[in-house]
């Protein structure tokens, strides 16, 4: 069977979006109390993440890569975040087994480390550790972008102090079209890049582009995956403060 | 499979409302369970495209650039009775049976294409899809891709139990259904509303959407409400007739897939592309690696319906059964005659009687012969991939039954395609008489096992047999030639100011920058006499040191076309400029070609240049490359440059550059063939033509001066200088052009002829051997044998092909003809497209401009090359068969006797080769009433004339023949009759 048009010419893509449209979004936060002080599940399109948070607490000297935690723990001024992934095995098409070190998922828990150790605010809980889980349900394209956004959830829902939400999302150029947030056909048929920003501004907390691509394609497909970061940060803000109405009004105050 | 549906609620701000998402399980090949999750968004702003439709003109879709679509289906749609004015909404059978239909000038206007049934076509056809997309792209016919299943209320769920068949036809009705509610609500009641119209060949599905009260009807009727039906009618793709009782297999029927992919990985079974002989229709070889001499398929039997240039899988007979190939001139028309295209093969066996005559002396010569001239033989069992395309034939006047003249019942007739490798095709017409006499276009469709020869339908009627028009045309068809004027989006990339376009004369302009002023310096041009598009011009002068300085200076084409745009598009696709006798098809406007990138004398241009620094002796002491600006001095013909040099009373500074070009030409050329390259030959004649009445008035061969070679050395540099140098910035992705070394098998047999009739060697080991061997061979009482020689060599040769660096080893690279090890095409950007893309390299590797995404890009670059290749190839040889059709004119009405040399030696004939008129023709000997053996291992034929005298008449022998031109009946194409006339031997 042949492939299906992956963008026509009437400007539709393979899932019936148009260049400029995010998948579905559903967040939502505080899903797994009794195992976390934070958590939160994030479906974009097909893929599937949920995030726990546990701290601040005492540091244990474990968490990614090991020498990480224990490198930062020296730097007491600081929280440590740890940070472990989990890509289940039914998540893909095909099933398959990924073990611990994978590469690529040590590799994502790594950046995601990086990320939030600007984004939190340390400096406010020295000498203590945050561990962040994540569990790849299902995969559909995005895997990185909807684990930075579930971790930032979830750390909002911990109750973390933070400078703003991390939002992610994917661009990527077929031929000369800039697409937005790609799903997993797209993804193996363009060079894609994944932006992450600070809320709504113009910070960038992440970029990271795996493919060759031309220095003039860079620019639009940077500009339409900030878009689409600050539509994210729109419906995770949504979504935090219908909860954090809920939850007054359970409390009655 | 499960479908499970998620609903959202709607946001105000999106388009689409509602997610559905599909979960397919698929059994993979091991056994394992595979699981595809695909989303399917539902939206409400797919436009319906109307141009009466205010509702979807106010809020159109805007793409990444911001550009809207504007609608595409008329305000005033077509009318045809009983309908009225309709839009058409055809299913995927109806693109399947009537694309030519589709892509008619004179209907089928304001056609709805929903995407179920593109969707369906692209599974069934990857070409008809391209063809449609291609129809879309164009709105000159003004199809509208309108995607249903994405939208909200034409989207159609697989009901439990539905085929995909049924639902995409439902989906279908449920198209049109909407297309007829959302129609009249939106335009209201103030103007007409064009009908929907479904077109169905399926009865039920017209059925059911009757009952929905959506019009529709079938095919054939539609078609019959039109104008002009008849000529419509025979376009449709012929219905293999239904049949009840099983029919008598003619042909052995392919094996199974599996099987034969089986047998490929098992080495049993190979694949390759089959090519048929110019001189017997039935026999065929195929090329494959696992066997050095290329596979021979003899006979309609193991040909089992492939066609020439089909990838077909071929299974090797025993070596009981190799055979070597024909040494007969088998003629289709000659033996298939009497064939009648209505009988249905039933009572005849596969091979007639005269066919299985002619292929039995194989069978005889075997032991005869020379034990290399046996091939592995084989025979067709699968095809991978067919190479049908149009072809261009006239109809078989005595195929047409009597009882059917004059009537418009539908009748079959046998179309016979001017390329004689190709079979007669089948076609079922309603107008057989009125096309006899007519040059005519036709697609094959199919070819069971149980029809002996393949099924077509007739396209369009190109005009009479013989006229210029017709046979041009048809000459471009037949080559795949794009010859349409170039459209108006292509126009547009053109410069605003057009013919006035002049270098700014500010050099702080912008388009200034990075150029160097090289107006001062004194550049020619030399080209052939009446030459418009000059691509090059040269320079040569003294520098202080003692060295000298030469340049060549390229027009700057890729200035004026940008990457991506149109006009860049149009120039790929073209490939390259295509020279007839009497006209010239572009690759790119002619404004460009012969006016603003033209080298002209006394104005200025811009250029690219490649200048080198040369010892005296040639030896380059550096190289550097520039855009620049040039002011040509003069442009000479070859003839006048050679007078100008050879003139002693010149002087001038020209001149004398020019003198200094042609020695330092003649020192690269030996240098050149000191390291083994090659000095081939082909025929090249020029046909003069009347400019007046455009009658072709004589034939004469092309004549070389010095200063051709001195042109063409200079070009040759530049190349390998270009080559070196963007293979040395792009590694990966540099455009190159590679000549291959030829397998040694191919030099056997003229090697051994040599031997045999000449006493001559042929050493084909290295270029270096072959370009010596080849000089040795020359008979002193005959100066022309060399040549004939070289000519026959160079058809020994694979052809040069152009490549993308990436894709080979670095020793693959070499230019076995030239013996360089790398080349590139660089010299002649107006008229090929490689040039081009070499010249955007080369200004990026200069750092002149940014290197486009598109030529970084190996995957699409290949297709580039893909399609160059092809393109160069049929654009030679729609020039030769030019040649060939206008040396036909110029004889019409003259006979002569001219010299010729045997070329080739069947048992039946031979071919002689005219090197005044560089064509070829066979003699058959069954149009002379004498008795002949046939010596096959000295290449000889002997004749017994009369008694006292025996007459011989070997391979390389010169003969005089009579030549005079007939219309051949079987091609139409008028053709070259040769006559022996001495030695004579009737």
């Amino acid at each position: 069977m042949s492939r299906p048009e992956i963008y026509s010419p009437e400007g539709l893509r393979i899932d019936g979006r148009r260049w400029n449209e995010v998948r579905h979004v559903r967040c939502a936060i505080n899903t797994h109390q009794a195992s976390s002080d934070g958590s939160s599940i994030i479906e974009q399109g097909n893929t599937k993440v949920i995030c726990n948070v546990v701290g601040p607490g005492e540091p244990t000297g474990g968490g990614v890569g090991g020498s990480g935690g224990n490198q930062r723990a020296k730097d007491d001024n600081r929280v440590i975040l740890t940070v472990k992934a989990v890509v289940a095995p039914f998540s893909t098409i095909d099933r398959r087994k990924r073990s611990g070190n994978d590469n690529r998922v040590q590799e994502m828990c790594l950046t995601i480390q990086h990320i939030f150790e600007e984004a939190v605010m340390g400096h406010l809980q020295p000498r203590s550790q945050i561990e962040i889980s994540l569990y790849v349900l299902s995969q559909d394209g995005g895997m990185l972008q909807a684990c930075i956004n579930a971790v930032s959830l979830a750390l909002v829902d911990a109750g973390i102090p933070m400078y703003d939400y991390v939002c992610a999302c994917t661009a990527g150029m077929y031929d000369k079209e800039v697409l937005l947030d790609l799903n997993r056909l797209e993804e193996n048929d363009m060079p894609f890049l994944t932006m992450a920003t600070l809320g709504a501004t113009r910070k960038v907390a992440l970029m990271q582009l795996e493919t060759r691509v031309g220095i003039d394609r860079l620019e639009p497909m940077m500009a339409a995956a900030m878009s689409g970061c600050h539509h994210l940060r729109d419906v995770m803000d949504a979504e935090v403060r219908k909860h954090g109405k809920s939850r007054l009004a359970r409390t009655g105050v | 499979m499960a479908t499970g549906i998620k609903r959202h609620h709607p946001d105000g701000s999106s388009a689409f409302s509602l997610s559905m998402s599909q979960k397919v399980y698929v059994r993979s090949r091991k056994g394992k369970a595979t699981k595809i999750v695909q989303e399917h968004y539902l939206r409400t702003d797919i436009p319906c495209s109307s141009q009466l439709c205010p509702l979807c003109i106010l809020n159109p879709p805007k793409d990444s650039s911001g550009a809207v679509r504007p609608a595409i289906l008329s305000r005033t749609p077509p009318s045809v009775k009983p309908w009225g004015a309709h839009y058409l909404i055809p299913d995927t059978n109806i693109f399947v049976k009537a694309m030519d239909l589709m892509e008619h000038k004179s209907a089928f206007y304001d056609v709805i294409v929903l995407q179920t049934v593109l969707d369906e076509l692209r599974n069934i056809s990857l070409p008809l899809y391209n063809r449609l997309r291609a129809l879309s792209l164009s709105q000159e016919k003004r199809f509208y891709v309108f995607h249903n299943e994405f939208r909200q209320e034409t989207f159609v769920e697989r009901l439990p139990g539905e085929s995909v068949n049924d639902k995409n036809d439902r989906a279908i009705r449920t198209a049109c259904a909407w297309y007829r509610v959302h129609l009249d609500e939106t335009i209201g009641k103030s103007s007409a509303i064009p009908e929907i119209l479904l077109v169905s060949n399926d009865n039920d599905c017209l059925r059911k959407a009757k009952e929905l009260g959506v019009a529709c009807t079938n095919l054939e009727s539609y078609v019959k409400a039109l104008p002009d039906t008849d000529a419509l009618l025979d376009m449709i793709v012929s219905e293999t007739s239904d049949v009840t009782a099983p029919q008598k297999l003619v042909y052995q029927e392919y094996y199974s897939t599996s099987r034969i992919q089986g047998g490929i990985k098992a080495g049993i079974f190979h694949q390759g592309v089959l090519s048929i002989s110019q001189y017997n229709y039935l026999e065929g070889s195929v090329s494959v690696p696992s066997f050095e001499r290329p596979l021979l398929v003899l006979g309609r039997e193991s040909l089992n319906r492939a066609m020439h240039g089909d990838v077909v899988v071929v299974e090797v007979l025993p070596e009981s059964e190799w055979k070597q190939p024909s040494t007969k001139i088998v003629e289709e028309e000659t033996i298939t005659k009497d064939d009648n295209p209505e009988a249905e093969d039933d009572d005849d066996t596969l091979v007639t009687e005269k066919e299985h005559a002619a292929l039995q002396e194989k069978l005889k010569a075997k032991n005869t012969s020379a034990e290399f001239r046996i091939q592995p033989t084989a025979k067709v069992v699968g095809v991978i991939r067919r190479n049908w395309g149009f072809y261009v034939g006239h109809i078989d006047a005595s195929s047409i039954s009597s009882d059917a003249a004059g009537t418009r019942r539908q009748t079959t007739v046998f179309l016979i395609p001017m390329d004689k490798r190709i079979s007669k095709i089948k076609i079922r017409t309603r107008r057989a008489t009125g096309l006899v006499g007519k040059r005519i276009l036709a697609a094959v469709d199919s070819w069971d096992a149980s029809s002996r020869y393949p099924l077509g339908h007739f396209i369009r009627v190109l005009g009479d047999i013989e006229s210029k028009e017709a046979e041009t045309e048809a000459l471009l068809l037949e080559y795949n030639v794009q010859y349409q004027p170039f459209t108006q989006s292509v126009l547009d990339c053109l410069p605003a100011e057009g013919h006035d376009w002049k270098v700014p004369t500010d050099t702080s302009d912008p388009r200034w920058t990075g150029r160097e002023d090289l107006r001062e310096l004194l550049v020619c041009s030399i080209d052939p006499p009446g030459c418009q598009d000059i691509d090059d011009a040269l320079h040569a002068r003294v520098l202080p040191n003692g060295n000298y300085e030469v340049g060549v200076h390229i027009a700057d084409v890729s200035h004026f076309v940008k990457p991506d745009t149109a006009m860049d598009l149009e120039a790929s696709s073209r490939g390259t400029t295509v020279y007839l006798v009497d006209k010239r098809i572009d690759m790119l406007p002619v404004l460009l070609g012969t006016n603003l990138c033209s080298l002209m004398p006394y104005v200025e241009r811009f250029a690219f240049s490649a200048i080198w620094e040369m010892t005296p002796d040639a030896t380059i002491v550096s190289t550097r490359f520039t855009k620049s600006v040039i002011r040509s001095k003069e442009a000479f013909s070859y003839e006048q440059a050679q007078l100008r040099i050879d003139d002693k009373s010149h002087v001038d500074s020209l001149t004398e550059g020019m003198r200094i070009l042609l020695k330092i030409s003649k020192l690269l050329r030996q240098k050149r063939m000191d390291a083994g390259a090659l000095n081939l030959a082909s025929p090249e004649v020029k046909v003069r033509v009347e400019s007046e009445q455009m009658d072709p008035v004589d034939v004469e061969i092309k004549k070389a001066h010095e200063t051709n070679s001195l042109v063409e050395e200079f070009m040759l540099l530049a190349n390998i200088s270009v080559a070196a140098k963007i293979y040395d910035a792009f590694p990966q992705s540099a455009m190159l052009r590679r000549h291959a070394p030829p397998p040694k098998e191919n030099f056997e047999v003229l090697a051994d002829q040599l031997r045999v009739c000449k006493n001559m060697t042929l050493n084909s080991e290295t270029s270096k051997k072959l370009a010596d061997s080849l000089d040795s061979c020359v008979d002193s009482s005959d100066p022309f044998l060399n040549t004939l020689i070289r000519i026959m060599a160079t058809r020994c040769m694979l052809a040069a092909e152009y490549f993308c660096s990436g894709t080979m080893a670095e020793s693959d690279f070499r230019h076995y003809g030239l013996a360089s090890e790398i080349y590139t095409h660089w010299t002649s950007p107006i008229r090929r497209y490689a040039d081009i893309v070499a010249h955007r390299q080369l200004a990026s590797a200069i750092a002149y401009e940014p290197l486009h995404e598109s030529l970084r890009d190996k995957p699409k670059l290949e297709r580039v090359c893909q399609n160059i290749n092809q393109r160069h190839r049929n654009a030679q040889f729609a020039g030769r068969a030019s040649v060939e059709y206008y040396i036909g004119q110029a004889l019409k009405n003259r006979e002569l006797d001219v010299e010729g040399y045997v070329m080739k030696v069947f048992s039946n004939g031979f071919v002689v080769f005219i090197p005044q008129f560089g064509i070829e023709g066979p003699i058959h000997l069954r149009d002379m009433k004498v008795e002949y053996t046939f010596d096959e291992a000295n290449y000889a034929l002997e004749f017994n004339a009369g008694t006292e005298k025996e007459v011989r008449l070997q391979l390389f022998d010169k003969v005089t023949v009579h030549v005079e031109t007939v219309l051949e009946e079987s091609t139409g194409k008028r053709k070259v009759a040769l006559r022996l006339q001495s030695p004579q031997i009737e």
